[in-house]
């Protein structure tokens, strides 16, 4: 039982990661925490199930779909809320309000369209075979699902830290008006790693949606719980931080139920996120938060 | 008086909810006074309640005390987890309180031969009314503004501004921070046991991220600059439902939609924005 | 579903334009937005459905019903504001709902107090009916049904050991393990273990996977079909093969939109099924695909069940057009209707209160134990 429960921490934790990917870049880059990424998650998912269902679109195609709408998302949440707010010097919680209405208005509009009971993409979109390795059971959608996370995961490592665009994005990170007098198109690389985020985001809500079988206006919510207690572990802002904390909090659940007991499993998750606040706040890649005296 | 006895049948409720979320938003109010981004106010409106209604329920304390009760209960809950938690500060502090929140809401559940667990607790005796709505209110009221205009307040306004700076100055921090950590515990308790009293029924899940998220925004839209703001906010978010009821299925949308438009033009909460468009017109 | 929104724009406009002739104002109040709303939203189509027939066959008495529909939002404060509102401004003569037993919990009292009639439909945990004598419920309770369900399974399948799985922070499916506990105690089941999970989550596999080390020989799960799915394809997925036994909320068409070929050989009591063949269900679900184009569920078969049992209590009245006298006497003439409607024979009994005096109304009504095959429920003796 044990390799089982380890394969399913595995799985379980690829998702989180996903999730958290998305998340941790708009709170490293444009210090917000953006409570509408659970939405833009949700909506990635119905765009693609739509274009799937009405538009009969193969799997690829409608999760291009999926990455086009919520990139647009992306893009006018940084234009109209984003931007605006930061050029009226807003106090640091207002883009955070403003993006619980966001998420308020997007899950409304998707019960409005598509109802609110829980839909499904058709079983033959993907092969759901199951392999059987050594009283194992592994299914071939979760593995695919871990490899993308690691692909990704590695793939922006590699832009943050080697390129260009990666290291303007971590100078504004650090002073957005260091980084401006330096000549970095600040407001450019705010709202391109709004879209980026979103556009994540979105390809995880396909993801996810295609492995647990279920998509439903509020799917964004339990998953937002998740993406902040990920990112409170592993280093808010940091890509590693997503990765490992999203894969850390997915053994602890599963160990949890396999030895502890279910019903504990949110306790334990808690309270192992508590004690990470009080012992290591930064999370296990974060940086201390910076005081400027 | 019969269109007053109408009246009060059919919006009872929404008056005496309408007083227990200025209450939250005080609460979160003065922990925002003090730079603290405290989102903890869900769990403790819980310690509040399930004390509360604890002992109503089965051990016959009559309200005030009740109240009373409930309210010390969630300050001294403060107590406990104020002293480690507040060494974090911004975003951290935050995650924290909303962790302790939600770690709140877990062990009520859990705790199922003393609350009932997820089946919540039923048949709380209707004593809560008006009266011991209005007298926290306008107490609670009271105190914040003479505080904020004294010694006192004016410390706290500094501690947000600038820690580093007021401690050099000689003022003990930590304690200001616990001490506004602590009574907004308090007033959130007292909220969440006013609120059991005149709904019948608690149950875990209606202290969780939700909750949480609705007091955070009260407080951010009413604004953090005068205890009025928070007044402001919390008649605000307890109304817009009401006054928004004939919109239907639309519901929902609208009141996002009211969220973004306050957030966009009024960033330092309502308050604020409606001073100033007062002192544009004046001069 | 848009034609039928069409007709009852056009019926309530017309309502509204003859005032001459007396009406009869009912009170809907259900979760139409929201996380509640899939089942709100179904019981708002069988309560429409029931209504328009209603309507099309002459109302009651010659009178004209007229429908005040708020949405609860399925939030307790939300509900209790609905249910004062409908009570003293709408001046309704009796109110359906709430959506779920946790707003029932904190509205139902509203309603008690004002002596208004509020019936539920689909409100099935304990401490409801027990408030008062104003408070009745179409919903069997799962107390009642859930023993016949494990017998009949038990009997069928040969299970003498089972694993349970059940959501333990919302109070429908909490009340509704409780019951299985105590039905698996009395009928000498053994429980190998005993898991639980969140509302909203979607990976049950830890879980399946500890209960599968357990070696059970059937799981009794209860959930609402949003999780009960997932967690039926998941155990299939990990070679669990066991027959499943559900509660109440599984009972939906939806299981097999969801699970697919993953929902074979669940085992669910319920006082409806879809294949029952009493010709009042049929002529239903006729109707209902007609106007919904979608199969019915339990919801919205109990909710038409019960606009007609309250519109039979409202054929024995004579609404004299004072509102007091006119909701004690709808009270009064409740509890002795007997009904034969999609869900088959009914009829009400009354509960007891807290203080052990009598209170409101249950459900009397036979549960039928259906188990899935091939993407239908076939009845099982």
């Amino acid at each position: 039982m044990l390799a089982q429960q380890i394969i399913n921490g595995l799985s379980l934790g690829g998702v989180y990661a996903l999730f958290a990917l998305g998340f941790t870049l708009i709170f490293g880059v444009l210090s917000i925490i953006n409570l509408a990424h659970g939405a833009i998650f949700m909506i990635g998912a119905y765009a693609a199930l739509h274009a799937v269902l009405v538009f009969h679109f193969a799997l690829l195609p409608a999760i291009f779909v999926a990455i086009v709408i919520t990139g647009v998302a992306g893009w006018i949440l940084d234009k109209f809320i984003f931007a605006p707010l930061r050029a009226r010097r807003a106090p640091h919680l207002a883009p955070m309000i403003a993006t619980i209405g966001v998420a308020i208005c997007l899950t409304s509009l998707a019960e409005g369209y598509f109802g609110s009971e829980n839909l499904r993409f058709p079983p033959d979109i993907l092969p759901s075979s199951t392999l059987s390795l050594a009283g194992v059971q592994v299914n071939w959608l979760d593995l695919k699902i871990i490899l993308l996370v690691l692909l990704l995961m590695g793939f922006m490592l590699w832009v943050i830290r080697d390129s260009r665009t990666g290291r303007a994005l971590r100078s504004v990170a650090e002073s957005p008006k260091a980084a401006a007098l330096l000549g970095a198109n600040v407001e450019g690389l705010f709202l391109a790693t709004s879209v980026i985020a979103s556009i994540l985001g979105g390809v995880a809500g396909v993801l996810i949606a295609l492995y647990t079988n279920a998509v439903f206006p509020n799917m964004g919510q339990p998953m937002l719980h998740k993406g902040i207690a990920v990112v409170i572990i592993g280093g808010m802002g940091d890509v590693r931080g997503a990765l490992i904390g999203g894969f850390f909090l997915g053994f602890a659940e599963v160990l949890t139920i396999a030895y502890i007991g279910s019903s504990m499993r949110d306790a334990v998750a808690f309270g192992l996120l508590f004690s990470v606040l009080l012992v290591r706040p930064a999370g296990l890649f974060g940086h201390a938060p910076q005081r400027r005296v | 008086m019969e269109w007053l006895d109408s009246f009060w049948s059919t919006y009872s409720t929404l008056v005496l909810s309408t007083g227990t979320n200025v209450l939250l938003a005080l609460s979160i109010y003065i922990t925002l006074a003090c730079g603290l981004l405290s989102v903890a106010n869900a769990g403790f409106m819980a310690i509040g309640a399930y004390s509360a209604a604890l002992l109503t329920l089965h051990t016959g304390t009559p309200l005030t005390l009740a109240l009373i009760l409930g309210a010390i209960a969630a300050a001294m809950m403060a107590l406990l987890i104020g002293v480690p938690t507040l060494r974090l500060s911004g975003v951290y502090l935050a995650m924290a309180t909303l962790a302790f929140g939600e770690v709140v809401r877990i062990l009520i559940l859990n705790a199922e031969d003393l609350t009932g667990g997820a089946l919540g607790l039923n048949g709380i005796p209707q004593l809560g009314g008006l009266l011991e709505v209005m007298i926290s209110v306008t107490l609670a009221l009271y105190i914040f503004l003479r505080l904020a205009h004294s010694q006192v307040g004016r410390s706290m306004t500094a501690i947000s501004q600038d820690e580093i700076a007021t401690e050099l100055m000689g003022l003990n921090v930590r304690a200001y921070k616990l001490f506004c950590f602590v009574v907004g515990a308090a007033l959130a308790g007292l909220a969440g046991a006013l609120n059991a009293h005149f709904t019948f029924f608690i149950s875990p899940n209606e202290y969780g991220f939700e909750r949480a998220v609705e007091i955070l925004a009260m407080g951010v839209i009413g604004g953090v600059s005068s205890p009025w703001g928070a007044v402001l906010g919390g008649s605000l978010i307890t109304a817009l439902p009401e006054l928004l009821r004939g919109m239907g299925r639309y519901r929902p949308l609208i009141n996002g939609a009211i969220l973004i438009i306050i957030i966009l033009y009024s960033p330092k909460g309502l308050w604020d924005g409606l001073r100033s468009v007062l002192r544009r017109t004046r001069g | 579903m848009l034609s039928r929104a069409v007709l009852f724009t056009i019926f309530f406009v017309c309502l509204s334009c003859t005032s001459a002739v007396a009406q009869i104002k009912i009170g809907i109040a259900e979760a139409l937005s929201g996380n509640a709303a899939q089942y709100g939203v179904a019981i708002r189509k069988g309560f429409d459905l029931a209504a328009g027939e209603i309507a099309s066959s002459g109302g009651i008495n010659g009178q004209k019903l007229e429908f005040v529909i708020e949405d609860e939002q399925g939030k307790k404060e939300e509900a209790i504001n609905v249910f004062k509102k409908l009570i003293f401004q709408d001046k309704v003569l009796m109110l359906f709902g709430p959506t779920l037993s946790n707003s029932a919990q904190s509205s139902d009292p509203v309603a008690q107090a004002a002596k208004v009639v509020v019936f539920g439909t689909s409100n099935t945990a304990d401490g409801i009916t027990s408030i008062g004598n104003y408070v009745f419920r179409n919903s069997v309770t799962e107390a009642d049904i859930l023993p016949v369900t494990l017998k009949v399974a038990a009997q069928k399948t040969g299970f003498k050991k089972v694993a349970v799985l059940y959501g333990n922070d919302d109070i429908f499916t909490r009340s509704s393990y409780d019951n299985f506990k105590k039905a698996l105690q009395d009928l000498q089941i053994l429980v190998t273990t005993t898991e639980t999970f969140a509302k909203g989550d979607v990976d049950f596999k830890p879980q399946l996977t500890k209960i599968k080390g357990t070696n059970p020989d059937a799981i009794v799960v209860s959930a609402l079909v949003a999780e009960g799915a997932p967690i039926m394809v998941q155990a299939r997925q990990l070679g669990i093969a066991l027959p499943f036994v559900g509660g109440n909320g599984m009972n939906s068409p939806r299981v097999f939109e969801l699970a697919r070929d993953h929902s074979n050989n669940l085992w669910v009591g319920s006082p409806w099924s879809l294949e029952s063949p009493v010709p009042e269900n049929q002529r239903f679900v006729a109707a209902y695909q007609k106007s919904y184009g979608a199969l019915p569920d339990q919801f919205a078969a109990q909710a038409y069940d019960a606009m007609y049992i309250a519109a039979q209590a409202m054929r024995k009245l004579k609404v004299a057009g004072k509102l007091e006298a006119d909701r004690k006497a709808l009270r009064d003439a409740l509890p002795a209707v007997q009904w034969n409607g999609a869900t088959g024979p009914f009829s009400f009994r009354q509960a007891r209160g807290r203080d052990g005096k009598p209170a409101g109304y249950d459900a009397v009504q036979t549960p039928i134990v259906m188990v899935t095959q091939r993407n239908q429920y076939v009845i099982q003796k």
